[in-house]
């Protein structure tokens, strides 16, 4: 018999994690004279899923063929396991990587797509059938083995890729937007699916998604990426409660904006002038600068305690969504207040003025340029 | 039946009417031509043509050098094709131009062209003596080397463009799949990139062995009398010995190999191209 408790015990949770199992240093990589990523570091710990998250053309496919050795790097240094591997050719990595595409060999069954990796390890042909039968079985394509690769879905192509690139047990798997081809629903079941299959193989993982409901739902950890830098590297409850700019704040989750200057300041309080009037916020900033103020929707309600920020708004549109009720009030151009009630929310109308109130301490502040 | 007729395939029919009264019946009639021997029908031509050690000499000469055209040519043409693949924008359009001017000169201006090069006191037979390499001039024109180097320069545009043509359908992170996967460079090469661009090879190869074994002008300008090729029988048959049963019958011949290949390639690349 052993102790249930150390059986039972996961090991991350036991020992401090060690963020180095990754380890992108200092890389940089320019296109044509274009410096698109500088002085990138990242790292991570063995068995974590990590999201790169950012909007198109930030450099997340860069940074991806960069550590899978498919591209090099102009400087800095990529470690994996200890090892230096930052000249090593892609194919001495035990990188696998689950292209955009899928890039699945066309003239390949699955069967055959999913024994490449082996094959191309010098796996004898006999040995391959049981570890391409246990893949396929673990995305659930025993029954499509022999089928062309031409004849199978989107989500079909997408799971043949998953096998493929686990069965050869890689030291690192990098997927690249592997579910922005799938519509909604199939995308959600397979974000599910996958968290759990990387999960139970204490799979290291990057996972590469422009969508941030994808990226909050899937990862232990996210990264925001933006033109070529990571702005906030957090798990995702950090991440959604404490943006660390307002480009994350607005990239991750939706959000109250209202521009102002800090007209007072006193015992880590400031009161900022907005449009709307003043507000308070839990913040450091000198009289005279002007900043972003910002809190989540659903921490925003009516009829708001007298020691809470308040503000009274137009309401430019009332959303009733089912689960949700949404109100959009107007500041002025550039600024509005959100604000999400839970449920079915009757009493708000479109062009009717409401009074909206959120605690001081979950009012987010960040410096701008005046 | 005509209910189900696809209306689209109609637009075939004048081409088929033009093969039809252009190219196939005549060449029935031609056929039919090698079957009517002196003694009445039959296939004593045939058997004569075979019996004569000459002929297959021929025959075989022109099958060697038809292959060896067809292989120089490959060799050449699959590079080139990755690197018009890879090429874009001013560079494609030099590949391009480079490959298909040359076709509108014409073999005549071009067998004279290499006469200048390749003649007993041409400038390659200067210049390797020049450096050493030789120590009197060596026979480089009328030989069969000659004629298949020439004739893989005029029909390389034959196997380049279905070659690149596939090359530039490839799907560009599938080499980066298999290297993730952990393949070599040549392992990249023989387990993906080469079996995607077989059906090109295919396709190309038919067209340039085709060519070569029907040429007729290259080897008069290139060989001359001197090494007989098939066509060049056919023209002799025809032209100075006035004996159409002969030339039918080469012709017959030839025309079975050039059926035999093209049936065999469409098979093969029918193979290839299932799967995708
Ligand atoms: N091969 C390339 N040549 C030139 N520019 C490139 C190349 N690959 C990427 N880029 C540029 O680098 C930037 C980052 O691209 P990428 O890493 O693909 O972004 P993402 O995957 O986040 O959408 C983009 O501005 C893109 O245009
Ligand atoms: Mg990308």
């Amino acid at each position: 018999m052993t102790n249930v408790l150390t059986a039972t015990k996961p090991p991350a949770m036991q020992t401090p994690i060690e963020r180095n199992y990754l380890d992108v240093s200092g890389v940089g990589k320019a296109f044509r004279g274009v410096r698109v990523m500088d002085a990138m570091n990242f790292r991570m710990a063995k068995g974590e899923l990590v999201s790169l998250l950012g909007p198109s053309g930030c450099g997340k496919t860069t940074l991806l063929r960069i550590i899978a050795g498919l591209m090099a790097a102009d400087e800095g240094a990529v470690v994996l396991g200890g090892r230096n591997i930052t000249t090593l050719p892609a194919h001495k990595r035990n990188i696998s990587v689950v292209f955009q595409n899928y890039a699945l060999f066309p003239h390949l069954t699955v069967a055959e797509n999913v024994a490449f990796g082996l094959r191309a390890r010098g796996t004898a042909k006999g040995d391959t059938a049981k570890p391409v039968a246990e893949a396929l079985a673990l995305v659930r394509m025993t029954e499509f083995a022999d089928r062309p690769i031409a004849a199978l879905s989107g989500g079909q192509q997408q799971r043949v890729a998953v096998a493929r690139a686990l069965v050869v047990d890689p030291d690192l798997l990098l997927l690249d937007e592997p579910f922005s081809a799938l519509d909604r629903k199939l995308r959600e079941t397979m974000q599910v699916e996958l968290k759990a299959m990387l999960r139970d193989r204490g799979i290291t993982a990057i996972f590469v998604t422009h969508d941030q409901e994808e990226a909050l739902g899937v990862s232990d950890r996210i990264a925001v990426m933006n033109a070529g830098r990571i702005e906030q590297f957090a798990d995702p409850s950090t991440l959604y409660a404490r943006p660390n700019s307002p480009f994350v704040m607005d990239f991750v989750g939706l959000s109250t904006r209202l521009h102002g200057t800090v007209t007072s300041h006193d015992a880590g309080m400031i009161t900022v002038k907005t449009a709307i009037g003043d507000l308070h916020a839990r913040a450091n900033f000198p009289v005279g600068t002007a900043v972003l103020l910002g809190v989540r929707p659903e921490l925003v309600a009516p009829d708001p305690d007298p020691q809470m920020n308040s503000v009274t708004v137009p309401l430019r549109d009332v959303m009733v969504l089912g689960s949700k009720t949404v109100l959009h009030g107007v500041a002025n151009d550039a600024d509005r207040v959100l604000c999400e009630l839970p449920g079915i929310r009757s009493g708000f109308s479109h062009g009717q003025t409401a009074t909206l109130g959120w605690s001081i301490e979950d009012t987010l502040v960040y410096e701008v340029a005046g | 039946m005509i209910a189900r007729l696809d209306r689209i395939s109609l637009l075939a029919v004048p081409a088929l009417v033009f093969l039809a009264a252009i190219y196939a019946l005549p060449l029935m009639m031609l056929l039919a031509k090698s079957f009517q021997g002196p003694e009445g029908t039959g296939i004593s031509a045939y058997i004569e043509f075979f019996s004569d050690p000459y002929n297959l000499n021929v025959l075989w000469r022109t099958i060697r050098v038809a292959l060896l055209t067809t292989l120089l040519a490959l060799l050449i043409a699959y590079p080139t094709a990755f690197a018009m693949a890879r090429a874009n924008g001013i560079w494609l359009t030099v590949f391009l131009v480079a490959l298909v001017l040359p076709m509108s000169l014409g073999v005549v201006v071009k067998a004279f062209a290499w006469s200048i090069l390749f003649r007993a006191n041409g400038a390659l037979n200067e210049f390797m003596q020049w450096i050493g390499l030789t120590s009197g001039p060596i026979r480089m024109m009328f030989t069969e080397t000659a004629l298949v180097v020439g004739a893989a320069n005029v029909f390389l545009p034959f196997m380049v463009l279905p070659i690149y043509a596939v090359v530039r359908q490839l799907n560009a992170s599938l080499p980066d799949a298999a290297a993730s996967l952990g393949a070599t460079p040549l392992f990249r090469f023989t387990h993906v990139t080469l079996p995607l661009t077989l059906p090109g090879v295919v396709a190309g190869a038919a067209f340039v062995f085709s060519l070569s074994i029907s040429m007729y002008v290259i080897p008069s300008l290139i060989v001359g009398e001197r090494q007989q090729t098939m066509s060049m029988l056919i023209a002799r048959s025809f032209l100075y010995l006035r004996d159409e049963t002969l030339g039918s019958t080469i012709s017959a011949i030839l025309l079975a190999i050039a059926v035999a290949v093209v049936l065999f390639s469409s098979w093969l690349a029918g193979r290839l191209g299932a799967r995708q």
